[in-house]
């Protein structure tokens, strides 16, 4: 809708690049209040609050699981293969444990795989794009192979073999094997927005008023993709959540630690169909799917911003 | 009856999440058949909204809230989208502002010619070669017929706009509305593409509403022309009439933004300010705030179109004689030829105006601080397994001198902005050699370039690219003052306050911490100006510094500049296409054609008595309203619709 | 011309790239995994052909000779077709073991791709053809949630509710007790019936990503210049969304489509897993749980090159569908 733009903002004419606005309004926003400009943005957006609102409390539930969890996770004291009760909501496992313990303790892998993974792979992905964007020339030819080797190359089955072959099993391997192998999508697009950025004339007066490249980088460029650095980050949180609960649901998880993913995998060795124990298979999938939900209404909002043409009218 | 008749029509924007915004406010008008009616503005103003409300192709949040369009006796407004169907394209149909992407980018040309074609069958009677009609309305736009086998992405920006053109006359249609149809191409491609549409207006007798903000080209090409500010018709009248005397201050600011660049002393005229905000209410006249003949009442009424002579107009001071008597009365008012009825002032008298004359160009200055000899420059760009090289520059040679503005004039490709990367270190000439005081520029490495850069700043083309929308003014202008003259914080604050006040943004307290969004266009490029004037620099290179402008401020900005570089002793490299301002500012002008020098020398010399071909068409490119008018063919439609208002053979004596 | 010289190029550079990140992912390891296997092939009782344990050396590393060396060599031993010996299907070549499942995982990814690629364009261009109806929050919400559910649940849900509550379909396996492999009806039909929750747990969520990409693809087109002025043409409605719209919309789904190849397989993996069907993935993991380094190696180098090879054609494909590529390139 260029003339929308073009003649209802007499003053203004339609902004450039679509992040660079999503800075302008954040910035805008933020002016009149005392909450930071992108969260007012966000909050404004009906979707994107019930998502901000259900990650806040998946958050105070990893935040505050000892105090939530009836029992210890681990605890195996009580009856096998039980169905819910008062004791116990959710039933017992083979083992003999707490379904419910275990679902909010599960909480807290889910949220610190997302959080960690993703910020890792945010942070590879905006280093490999802006480098790969800005410098141009034979390096980007290089990271720019690499970066579609990464796109191509099929994540699951690289992330099995990767974990094979690790001598320890453990949350921060699978953390380190999802940033790995994630990172390739970000940074593709933030290679793209930054070869339309480079070109801005205000990158060219940074130069001539005397300004760094590092600096151009961090104060001229960065701020104004910022809407799809955090785009990129809940993408891949989303994406390391998924890869966690599919690796550990494989068996390739870390056995010590309580996962929704490694809890439906024991549901499926254990025999829950059989037994009937509905409510062990369906729980852990159901709130992996409210964190996704979650996840995706908060992009909802982020996206809406960045693509006016998403924007419901 | 007219052919298209416009009553009381509106247009609202109403965004989700912002005010609503009275684009278009009670607009009449009609085009007759066969008339050319341009319909002039600034961005902003509304006149491609309602282009599109004619064309009933306004989408949502923007709606028609009020009013009736009437077309050839059918109401518009109140037609669905079925019934309007046939009516598209074989009775109006239309060329988009941007046709570098109004044409689909995965179907050949002559598809696109065919699936108009093919959705008309009650137009064309069903029977139509597609080729034999295509190829022919190409040829009228001087394309070749193998353009059909072509896709968009094959063909030039000109090239796009023609066959735009081309189909848009596909099916004979009786109007066409265009919108900007010219903008962004070259000067010389778009007064061919000009010449050839009103020829073929002409010749095939449709009727246009021909939208533009370039009044000079209007003036040229219309029968009449309206102008509109801020949603309203301010003055609607005969071109030959217009040209000759303005009756609203706005339009009279726009034609005083013309002049030849050929006569001895120039003088072009500007609007201070900017546009009302029309989310708001206004009870008084919207222009009152720019208007250089204001009076205290126009702050209160709101005026309302009056006919006046064989027009309408919106100004109060052309309103009844008691009213005006009421509001102080207008100055030495004389008696109007023709109307009795409606008295005419006399031509508003623009105040803000910016003159040259013939002497007060051409000084010699001192030293050179720049000296280029000799320079070329050749790419070479892998094609296929080979190279090829293009030489963007081939051995130019001149000096810059302080205090001095020297003019660089060519179109796109001509090599001009390659001129200003060589002398700007950012690229290295192929040969010949850039120097500044002695120093060999196209030698400097890393931190030699970047101090000998504190000398040599740019002013840039597009004011809303030249500032981070995320930086405020006081980081902008701060950077170059901390970099560049070490200062700290403080001291980098309180210069660019001073900065700002020089630039005419005062006082300057109000802008240090605003973000460029809240500045408009204008005010941008001044804070564009006030950057690369912070670091002190002996060279200025300003690369098309006011084509993204609106023209009623144009002037404004050449002014700003002209003083700064004047006072301050600055040697001033001027890129442009444009020989009026190179007229106004510059003391020599070098004229540079596919990376040739054509032609040098002081400025009256080059413009006045131009010797190469090349400038010569540049200069016959250069729309002169009034002066150069094409003569209306005896007996064309656009005549017996308007009862004879069109010719130039018309115009009062005396100019 | 160019543009597919440029597009054999990039396949060729990465299918290099998969080779020696296969060569390189065992060395990284701390031990020494072929030592390891060739020990425990060495304590069976059936004597291991020499030719075999010689290939496993070239693909696992050993201590002997220099990484150049062993790079070398290995190259040498995937030129011959030499992948070594399975070590859960021994005395069966890895190439054996692969070979039969196959089959299995092609056609299963196959169908169900093919399939959610068509469902997914065809509902996501009716979307944006009715965009801000209820059709299309219907569709776009609908698919949303949908695609919020981890696919593997979905999957055990199936199980759950179809095969033990229902029992109307087979539980898992490829095909049942009573028939056997082979050119004969009673195969397919048991094969099919075996397939069915499989495919159907795929393609619940299998189109969505093309649902959600084509609607807002050709919404934005739809928004473009181009598609006001065929509106103004006069155009149908119908003759807009299909040439200004889905027609230029389809086009980045097709490079999608490739790129989407990678991840797709890797959901297989999930949901052989699940099904405990005999395809590539679930070998993938038995060979994991087993340590059979060399059927694993081998299984990641086949999905790999899979993978590039899909990519390379869907790249191809791409440059006879788009002009601007064609063309241009060949300008």
């Amino acid at each position: 809708m260029t003339t929308a733009h073009g003649n209802a903002t007499a003053a203004a004419p339609a902004p450039g690049a679509d992040t660079e606005s999503v800075g302008i309004a954040a910035l805008d926003a933020g002016k009149s209040r005392r909450m930071p400009g992108w969260f007012v943005i966000l909050w404004r957006n009906g979707k994107c609050r019930v998502g901000l609102l259900m990650l806040a409390a998946f958050t105070l539930v990893a935040v505050f699981a000892p105090l939530i969890a009836p029992y210890d996770p681990r605890l195996e004291d009580f009856a096998t293969s039980e169905a819910p009760s008062g004791a116990h909501w959710l039933g017992t496992t083979a083992q003999g444990e707490d379904v419910f313990s275990q679902l909010v303790h599960g909480a807290r892998t889910s949220l610190l795989v997302g959080v960690v993974a993703g910020v890792l792979s945010t942070l590879i992905a905006v280093a490999v794009g802006l480098t790969a964007g800005y410098l141009q020339g034979v390096v980007d030819e290089v990271l720019s192979f690499f970066i579609n080797l990464g796109l191509v190359v099929p994540v699951l089955p690289l992330m099995i073999t990767l974990a094979a072959y690790a001598p320890v099993k453990g949350l921060w391997l699978i953390i380190a094997v999802i940033t790995v192998t994630g990172w390739a999508h970000g940074a593709r697009i933030k290679r793209a927005q930054i070869i339309t950025l480079r070109t801005r004339d205000y990158v060219t007066a940074a130069k001539f008023a005397g300004d760094s490249t590092a600096r151009i980088i961090a104060y001229e460029i960065v701020p104004n993709m910022m809407s799809l650095i955090v785009v990129g980050f809940m993408g891949s949180a989303l994406g390391a959540i998924g890869a966690e609960a599919g690796l550990a649901f494989l068996g390739l998880g870390d056995p010590q630690t309580v996962s929704w993913g490694t809890m439906l995998n024991q549901a499926s060795l254990g025999g829950a169909m059989t037994t009937g124990q509905w409510a062990w298979v369906v729980a852990p999938g159901l709130v992996l799917a409210l964190l996704v939900t979650s996840f995706t209404l908060v992009n909802f909002g982020v996206d809406a911003l960045s693509n006016p043409h998403l924007r419901e009218d | 009856m007219p052919l298209l008749q416009v009553e009381d029509l509106q247009v609202t924007y109403s965004p989700r999440d912002s005010a609503a915004v009275r684009a278009v406010d009670h607009v009449s008008f009609t085009v007759g058949e066969g008339e050319f009616v341009g319909l002039l503005g600034e961005s902003g103003c509304g006149k491609s909204t309602l282009g599109h409300a004619v064309l009933r192709l306004l989408e949502k949040p923007a709606a028609i809230t009020g009013g009736r369009i009437t077309f050839d006796g059918r109401d518009v407004t109140r037609l669905d989208e079925d019934e309007l169907r046939p009516m598209r394209w074989a009775d109006l149909s239309t060329v988009f502002q941007s046709s570098m992407n109004s044409l689909n980018p995965v179907i050949t040309v002559r598809e696109q010619f065919a699936d108009a074609i093919a959705a008309h069958p009650e137009a064309t009677g069903g029977k139509v070669d597609v080729d034999e009609r295509a190829g022919e309305l190409l040829e009228m736009v001087s394309l070749d017929r193998g353009v059909l086998r072509r896709y968009p992405h094959e063909l030039s920006g000109g090239m796009k706009q023609r066959v735009a053109l081309a189909l848009a006359l596909v099916l004979r249609p009786r109007f066409v509305l265009l919108d900007e149809p010219t903008t962004g191409l070259d000067v010389v491609v778009q007064r061919d593409i000009l010449d050839r549409l009103r020829e073929l207006q002409r010749r095939l007798g449709f009727a246009v509403l021909f939208i533009s903000h370039d009044l000079g080209t209007v003036m040229e090409m219309a029968d009449r022309v309206m102008v509109m500010y801020a949603g309203e018709i301010v003055e609607s009248r005969p071109a030959a009439d217009m040209v000759v005397r303005q009756l609203h201050p706005y339009s009279a600011g726009l034609l005083g933004s013309y002049a030849d660049p050929r006569d001895a002393d120039v003088e072009v005229a500007y609007t201070p300010g900017r546009p009302p905000d029309l989310s708001r209410r206004h009870d008084g006249c919207l222009f009152q705030p720019r208007c250089p003949v204001a009076v205290d009442a126009c702050r209160t009424r709101h005026p309302s179109l009056v006919p006046v002579e064989r027009g309408e107009a919106r100004c109060l001071l052309l309103e009844g004689p008691a009213e005006q008597a009421a509001h102080g009365g207008r100055q030495g008012a004389e008696a109007a030829p023709g109307t009795a009825s409606a008295p005419v002032p006399p031509p508003v008298r623009n105040v803000a105006v910016f003159s040259t004359t013939a002497d007060s160009r051409g000084r010699e200055g001192g030293e050179p601080v720049m000296t280029v000899e000799g320079v070329g420059k050749t790419y070479r760009t892998k094609r296929g397994l080979g190279f090829t090289s293009t030489r963007a520059v081939r051995n130019v040679s001149f000096t810059l001198r302080p205090g001095r503005v020297s003019a660089l004039v060519g179109e796109s490709g001509s090599g001009k902005s390659t001129i200003a990367r060589l002398l700007t270190g950012v690229e290295r000439p192929s040969r010949g050699s850039v120097r500044f005081k002695g120093t060999r520029v196209d030698r400097l490495r890393r931190s030699a370039l970047r101090r000998y850069r504190r000398h040599v700043q740019l002013v840039f083309q597009d004011p809303f690219s030249a500032l981070n929308p995320t930086r405020t003014l006081a980081y902008a202008l701060g950077r170059p003052l901390r970099n560049h003259l070490g200062m700290d914080g403080r001291q980098a604050r309180a210069r660019a306050a001073e900065l700002l006040e020089t630039v005419g943004l005062s006082p300057a307290e109000q802008y240090l911490d605003k973000l460029p969004s809240q500045l408009s266009g204008g005010q941008r490029q001044r804070v564009v100006i006030a950057r690369a004037l912070a670091p002190e620099p002996e060279v200025l290179i300003a690369d098309e510094p006011i084509s993204m402008l609106d023209v009623s401020i144009r002037a404004e900005i050449l002014e700003l500049l002209d003083t700064l570089v004047r006072d301050r002793g600055i040697a001033m490299l001027y890129i442009t296409h444009d020989l009026l301002s190179a007229r106004l500012l510059a003391d020599e002008v070098m004229v540079l054609n596919q990376g040739s020098m054509v032609e040098h020398g002081p400025t009256l010399e080059v413009i006045g008595d131009a010797k190469d071909p090349y400038t010569r068409r540049l200069l016959a490119a250069i729309p002169r309203p009034g002066t150069s008018r094409v003569p209306a063919m005896a007996g064309s439609p656009a005549e017996a619709a308007t009862g004879g208002t069109g010719g130039a053979e018309q115009r009062p004596p005396g100019i | 011309m160019t543009f597919f010289v440029r597009r054999a190029g990039f396949f060729l550079a990465t299918l290099w790239a998969a080779v020696t990140l296969n060569f390189l992912i065992p060395r990284l390891e701390p031990g020494d995994p072929a030592e390891a296997l060739l020990a425990r092939l060495s304590s069976r009782t059936e004597a291991v052909d020499p030719a075999q344990l010689a290939a496993v050396r070239k693909l696992l590393g050993t201590p002997d000779g220099n990484l150049l060396q062993q790079y070398w060599e290995y190259l040498g031993a995937l030129a011959q077709g030499h992948f070594g010996v399975s070590y859960t299907y021994y005395p069966y070549s890895v190439t054996d073991v692969i070979s039969e499942a196959m089959p299995w995982t092609l056609v299963l990814v196959g169908v169900t791709q093919v399939i959610s690629f068509a469902v997914g364009t065809v509902l996501g261009a009716w979307a944006a053809y009715r965009r801000n109806s209820r059709t299309d929050s219907l569709i776009t919400l609908g698919s949303t949630f949908i695609g919020t559910l981890p696919f593997f649940w979905i999957g055990l849900l199936l199980i759950f509710v179809f095969a033990i509550t229902l029992n109307w379909f087979p539980e898992g396996g490829g095909y049942g007790g009573g028939s056997q492999p082979g050119w004969t009806w009673l195969f397919f039909s048991d094969a099919f019936q075996h397939s069915v929750l499989p495919a159907v747990s795929l393609l619940i969520t299998g189109p969505i990503g093309w649902i959600l990409g084509m609607r807002n693809n050709m919404v934005q087109n739809l928004g473009e210049d181009y598609a006001r002025l065929a509106r103004a043409k006069g155009l149908s409605r119908r003759r807009i969304a299909l040439t200004y719209g889905a027609r230029i919309a389809v086009l980045p789904n097709v490079t999608g489509f490739a790129i989407a190849l990678g991840s797709i397989l890797g959901g297989t993996v999930l949901v052989e897993s699940i099904f405990n069907y005999p395809g590539m993935g679930r070998l993938l993991l038995e060979a994991v749980s087993n340590k059979d380094f060399p059927l694993m190696q081998t299984l990641f180098l086949f999905t790999t090159v899979g993978v590039l090879l899909a990519n390379f054609l869907a790249d191809v494909a791409y440059g006879f569908l788009d002009p601007r590529v064609r063309r241009k390139e060949a300008a």
